[in-house]
């Protein structure tokens, strides 16, 4: 038993359960103290409820029969009938969720860029090179404190 | 009535046939259901919606195959749907636990006598090695039939009753050596 332990102590120290679970079962299926180890056919019977523990399917039928007569009228039964309305539902869902994006990014494709009105007041800004001799000049610009005179002073660049 | 009558009925629509079928095979489906699903209410929704099952598709029914493995597999797969869903839901049904008004919903909540229900052990198998067993105990089924329920190999099919068995077995050393020391 103490040889059977080990081995299962190595093989439980493998990697992948698959293999691992093949090996245990080849082991034990071949060694006869390990057979033992295993819950038998009769011990498995008391765990579990056996068909003729249930009784009449009287009962059975009563509850099936009228789903199975609407069945067999043409009509779907109503679970099934959710189920599928559901599927539809997951179908469109996405569908839905991508004709909005889409609606959505054509639209703003289609106002034609940044609306600069929408942006709201601006004080006015301009960038000009002054120019001296047809070359951008050494350009100072001097305003006085408390003024509003500005004094531009441009001169050949050296 | 035998079985090749019952089908033929059933695809006729014959409702003698569909009761027959469902007096036939019921305590077969809702055994296996309540040893995977581990609860009458659940066990019973899988017997209902498998034998609609059966009903609607018996013309895909190959006869060459046991028609008996055919509808375990559908029980199976039903079952396996159930537990998805009770997985999915297992926080309402643990507040469920506790409100009288929602436990009963359904059936007579004073039964007359208590209803069979398996060992709380089998909790501790996965929904495959649960249905392994059942087939491989009550039915009698080899590890084949069991593949074919299960729509896995021989070999795989050998895996989970072997894990089954050797789990609830060690459960079992487990319980009476604490009931020994105890």
């Amino acid at each position: 038993m103490d040889f059977c332990r080990t081995v299962e102590l190595v093989y439980d120290a493998l990697p992948l359960r698959p293999l691992r679970d093949r090996l245990i079962r080849a082991h034990m299926e071949k060694c006869p103290r390990c057979q033992a180890r295993l819950l038998s056919r009769d011990e498995a019977r008391g765990l579990l409820v056996a068909p003729d523990r249930l009784g009449d399917a009287e009962a059975l039928w009563r509850r099936i029969s009228a789903e199975a007569a609407r069945l067999a009228a043409g009509e779907g039964p109503a679970p099934v009938r959710g189920a599928a309305r559901y599927r539809w539902a997951a179908a469109a869902a996405p569908a839905l969720v991508v004709a909005a994006t889409g609606f959505w990014l054509l639209r703003e494709v289609g106002r034609g860029g940044f609306d600069a009105s929408a942006a709201g007041p601006a004080d006015r800004f301009e960038i000009a090179y002054v120019r001296v001799g047809g070359t951008p000049a050494q350009t100072l610009v001097y305003r006085p404190q408390g003024t509003d005179t500005v004094f531009v002073w441009a001169g050949r660049t050296p | 009535m035998d079985e090749q009558d019952i089908i033929g009925g059933c695809l006729r629509g014959d409702p003698v046939s569909s009761r027959a079928m469902v007096e036939s095979y019921g305590n077969l489906v809702l055994s296996v259901a309540l040893n995977v699903v581990g609860n009458r209410q659940d066990a019973e929704d899988v017997c209902q919606e498998t034998f609609l099952q059966v009903f609607r598709r018996l013309d895909r029914y190959d006869r060459a195959r046991s028609f008996k493995t055919w509808l375990l597999t559908i029980a199976y797969r039903r079952s396996l749907d159930m537990v998805r869903k009770k997985r999915r839901f297992k926080d309402f049904s643990e507040r469920a636990r506790f409100e009288p008004a929602v436990l009963q919903r359904g059936g007579n909540p004073h039964p007359a006598a208590p209803e069979p229900l398996p060992s709380a052990l089998l909790t501790k198998l996965s929904p495959r090695e649960r249905t392994a067993l059942t087939l491989w105990a009550n039915e009698g089924y080899t590890a084949g039939d069991i593949a074919d329920v299960l729509s896995c190999s021989a070999s795989t099919a050998r895996v989970y009753l072997f894990n089954a068995r050797r789990k609830i077995k060690a459960l079992l050393e487990n319980d009476h050596g604490l009931l020994q020391n105890g």
